[in-house]
């Protein structure tokens, strides 16, 4: 077969029937009679072209893969399981010291690509470089310092009680080799030729493509099955036609007919799972003093149809949210006991009469709900949202603004109504703390960095420093419920559906991928290191 | 040769201009780059660690003023800082890696709709009656549609459904970046649709604006005189009306290759074509100050010395400019 390159010369001097022919077959033959197992085509982030770096501590300009498949943590910690982890480089950890000491026993006879052991010199490196060079502690981690106990032994010290950032120290840093990274600036170093000690090393890079080979002296053995990853540069366009065409065995992004372009009618090989990641919620701008009333949020949460949302804005890949805001199914342990059966319903009547006893005028009832108009899909929500809305006479003025503009909004407090979403964390509490500590909001005109609805209350910040305060999982649990509860009861915000964590896996040429019945990890490829987890997990197709 | 001081001088003049304006205008965005960047993680930043990232990104909250002085110097110095979509790569790196990309794709399909767009449009001017008429209502839809619009059919018909041609990216992905053969016709082959997009919706102007000027040239005396002295209709359509008709054309095309540069944000989106238009994009999409203000410098100097060059132009080609002075 003619690879569809060497027809170019044909094709521009316009003998088309021949280049149809050639094009047909440009596409995809995985297999071509060898036994080697087939390279995983991967579309993880969008992106034109990549730049080279592959260093851990950078966020949004490093690689994909660069922390889980290279870099590896200490912990995984299973975010649609809230509560389930896994030891990793670690073995295990212990608290002391009120929390302020976290000591780790590390993995044994564990090497880096370049044959260097791994040791606890390494672990004690990569959490001082965080303390000495603050832009590189993403999580705001208190390090106060690190000590090397043993080889396998690191204890590292805190500033002030750390048992709920557990999962930022363990589960979501990704260690790096001392002997490479001490002679860089960390800051600055692209770390182009990484030595990790994950199931997969850096092979080639160009612009348009990165590849990884999977590590011979991996410590799990006779893992990954998978021998190579492809990384092509696919933009959110290009990755409709890279599934439409079937180039991509596995991919995170939002399709808009997915049965159209990518299931073809295939849906035993062409498969997805969109799982939680995340609480799209309506905000109400607490500031605002019809919106502070209790009885007018009761009345808007009566009227809204989540049903009709997740089905016509959201094409039923997600589903509306338990009202406590606990993701589900995984989170039970987490839901206030009295409210474990909460569900959504409308009722107009009620809605009605209680904002006729707020004593609110009803020509007071009129707010302006703004949405960044890019998310489309938030979009026609807030449009659904009017008219339901409207049914108890509640005038909504929908207006969608840029990107930008809308961040710089909501984080100002300019806002009556917006809708936003709030990611979950391994438990609830992360995604609780992110949407009611009071500290986190600022007066009206100044960023806030999180409470943007700007919730003010005593009882949920005495829950979530409880819940900070123990490392004790039933205690924990416990003031989840509670602040469950105060959601629920309360409404300090709006809870519309889950934002779905996007992910479409052929089976053709591998199985055993997350699903909904072994949700054993998120199974988007761009979730660090989840997708690690899920790589390992796969097995060759017809085994 | 005052005429080129005078013009060198209001050609500094506009660079300070530009070189300021790219050093205001992302800063009257509304919003802040690193808020924009925790909004995009999802939760993967602790708010808490903004400040020392701003601190990292040289994001300074020092007045205008200062900030400008710092701006002016580094540039001086060929300084244009680190990305803060693409932390910590150099501004320059990311420009020399997209750049060749535009141009090759966007200069070439400039290029050629320049040369087939004046050849149509004086053969249609001075072949007036015949089926070259034909050309006009084509050339004047093409010129209302809008671009974008050409190129999804395009992409649609010929790479979508029948798949004669790739819809994205510069090159194939079985081939290495490599002066070799399968690279190169790789990168033809890639091109080639973007490029017959470019051409197909740009070359309208040119035949429009060619013609035009070239039927007033037509009843000009100077060519009825040279029809008159017997001359062959050849020499008279290409010497005597085209030579002066083109002038205009030369102005447009030397702006248009200015433009090249900032390459054509819908051609490289549509296409997915890694070039500096979906790099300007991204940045602006990111109030990514450092790569924006790199890339408008960019385009700015290339508009700049393609006016000039168009200056230098009407100076060989028409003798009023030279006895002005």
């Amino acid at each position: 077969m003619t690879p569809p390159r060497y027809r170019l010369l044909v094709a521009l001097t316009a003998l088309v029937p021949v280049v149809a022919l050639a094009g047909c077959g440009g596409a995809q033959s995985p297999n071509t009679g060898s036994k080697t197992a087939p390279p995983l085509v991967i579309h993880a982030v969008d992106a034109g072209s990549y730049q080279e770096n592959f260093n851990p501590f950078h966020l949004e300009g490093v690689n994909f893969g660069t922390t889980g498949l290279i870099h590896e943590t200490l912990e995984y910690f299973n975010k649609l399981k809230p509560g389930e982890s896994k030891p990793w480089l670690a073995t295990e950890h212990q608290w002391s010291n009120d929390g302020k000491t976290l000591t780790f026993t590390l993995r044994q006879g564990v090497k880096w690509t370049d044959g260097k052991p791994f040791t606890a010199d390494d672990v004690a490196f990569t959490f001082d470089t965080m303390r000495k060079h603050p832009s590189l502690n993403r999580s705001a981690l208190d390090i106060a310092g690190t000590k090397v106990l043993a080889p396998d032994k690191v204890e590292i010290d805190f500033g002030e009680t750390s048992y709920a950032k557990l999962f930022n120290i363990a589960g979501n840093t990704g260690i790096v080799p001392k002997h490479v990274f001490e002679k860089q600036d960390p800051v600055t170093f692209t770390n182009p030729k990484p030595v990790g000690t994950g199931p997969y090393m850096l092979s080639s890079f160009s612009a348009q493509l990165y590849e990884m080979k999977k590590n011979p002296g991996y410590w799990q053995p006779g893992k990954p099955v998978v021998p190579t990853l492809r990384f092509p540069a696919y933009t959110a366009n290009a990755v409709q036609t890279g599934l439409q065409q079937g180039e991509i065995d596995w991919a995170g992004a939002f399709v808009p007919d997915i049965d159209k372009i990518y299931v073809q009618g295939q849906p035993d090989q062409n498969k997805y799972f969109f799982p939680p990641e995340g609480l799209v919620s309506l905000l109400p701008n607490l500031t605002n003093p019809i919106l502070a009333k209790p009885e007018v949020r009761q009345a808007l949460n009566l009227a809204i149809d989540r049903d009709k949302i997740v089905k016509v804005a959201e094409r039923g890949y997600t589903t509306p949210p338990h009202p406590s805001g606990v993701v589900m199914p995984g989170g039970e342990a987490y839901l206030p006991p009295e409210h474990k059966d909460a569900k959504y319903t409308v009722d107009i009547e009620r809605a009605k009469q209680l904002l006729k006893d707020s004593g609110v005028q009803p020509d007071k009832l009129s707010f302006t709900l703004l949405v960044p108009s890019p998310f489309t899909d938030w979009v026609n929500a807030a449009q659904l949202i009017r008219e339901d809305l409207a049914k108890i006479g509640v005038k909504v003025e929908t207006r969608g603004v840029a990107f930008a503009d809308w961040v710089s909004k909501v984080g100002k407090g300019s806002f009556d109504l917006s809708i936003r979403a709030t990611p979950f964390g391994p438990t609830p509490y992360f995604s609780m703390r992110s949407l009611l500590l009071s500290d986190l909001t600022q007066p009206v005109g100044t960023s806030a960095t999180g409470n943007y609805q700007r919730w003010k209350d005593g009882e949920s910040d005495r829950l979530l420093a409880e819940y900070a305060a123990t490392e004790d999982e039933a205690e924990q649990q416990q003031a989840v419920q509670k602040l469950g509860k105060i959601m629920v009861e309360k409404l300090p915000v709006l809870p519309l559906f889950y934002s779905p964590a996007w992910a479409q896996y052929r089976t053709g040429k591998y199985v055993g991928w997350p699903s909904k019945e072994n949700p054993y990890a998120l199974a988007s490829p761009y979730v660090s290191p989840d997708a690690a987890i899920v790589l390992l997990n796969l097995k060759p197709a017809g085994t | 040769m005052r005429f080129l001081a005078r013009r060198l001088g209001f050609y500094l003049l506009t660079a300070w201009a530009a070189v300021t304006l790219n050093f205001l205008i992302p800063r009257m965005m509304p919003g802040d780059p690193v808020d924009l960047l925790v909004a995009r993680l999802k939760g993967n930043v602790d708010p808490a660690a903004i400040e020392a990232m701003k601190q990292a990104f040289g994001i300074s909250d020092a007045n205008l003023w200062v900030q400008y002085v710092d701006y002016l110097g580094n540039l001086f110095n060929g300084e244009l800082g680190r990305s803060i979509t693409f932390f910590p790569t150099e501004v320059t790196t990311i420009i020399t890696g997209a750049l060749p990309w535009t141009v090759g794709l966007v200069g070439v399909a400039t290029l050629i709709s320049y040369l087939l767009g004046t050849l149509l449009g004086v053969l249609a001017a001075w072949k007036r009656g015949s089926w070259l008429d034909g050309v006009l209502p084509v050339s004047t839809f093409m010129h209302a549609v809008p671009y974008f619009w050409v190129a999804l059919a395009l992409v649609f018909v010929f790479g979508v459904t029948l798949r004669w041609f790739p819809v994205s990216r510069a090159y194939g992905l079985d081939v290495v970046p490599a002066w070799d053969g399968p690279f190169v016709s790789s990168v033809l082959y890639h091109a080639a649709l973007p490029a017959i997009t470019i051409v197909i919706a740009s070359m309208a102007d040119r035949i429009l604006g060619m013609r035009n000027v070239m039927v007033t040239t037509l009843g000009e005396d100077y060519v009825v005189m040279a029809e008159a002295k017997g001359l062959t209709s050849r020499r008279v359509m290409w010497a005597y009306a085209a030579r002066n008709a083109i002038l205009p054309n030369i102005t447009s095309f030397a702006l248009s290759l200015g433009f090249v540069v900032g390459g054509s944000v819908l051609t490289e989106i549509v296409f997915s074509y890694p070039g500096i238009g979906s790099m300007l994009l991204k940045a602006v999409e990111n109030e990514d100050f450092p790569l924006m203000q790199g890339i408008f410098l960019v385009i700015s100097l290339a508009v700049l010395v393609a006016n000039f060059l168009a200056d230098l132009a009407y100076v060989v080609l028409d003798p009023r400019t030279r006895q002005e002075a």
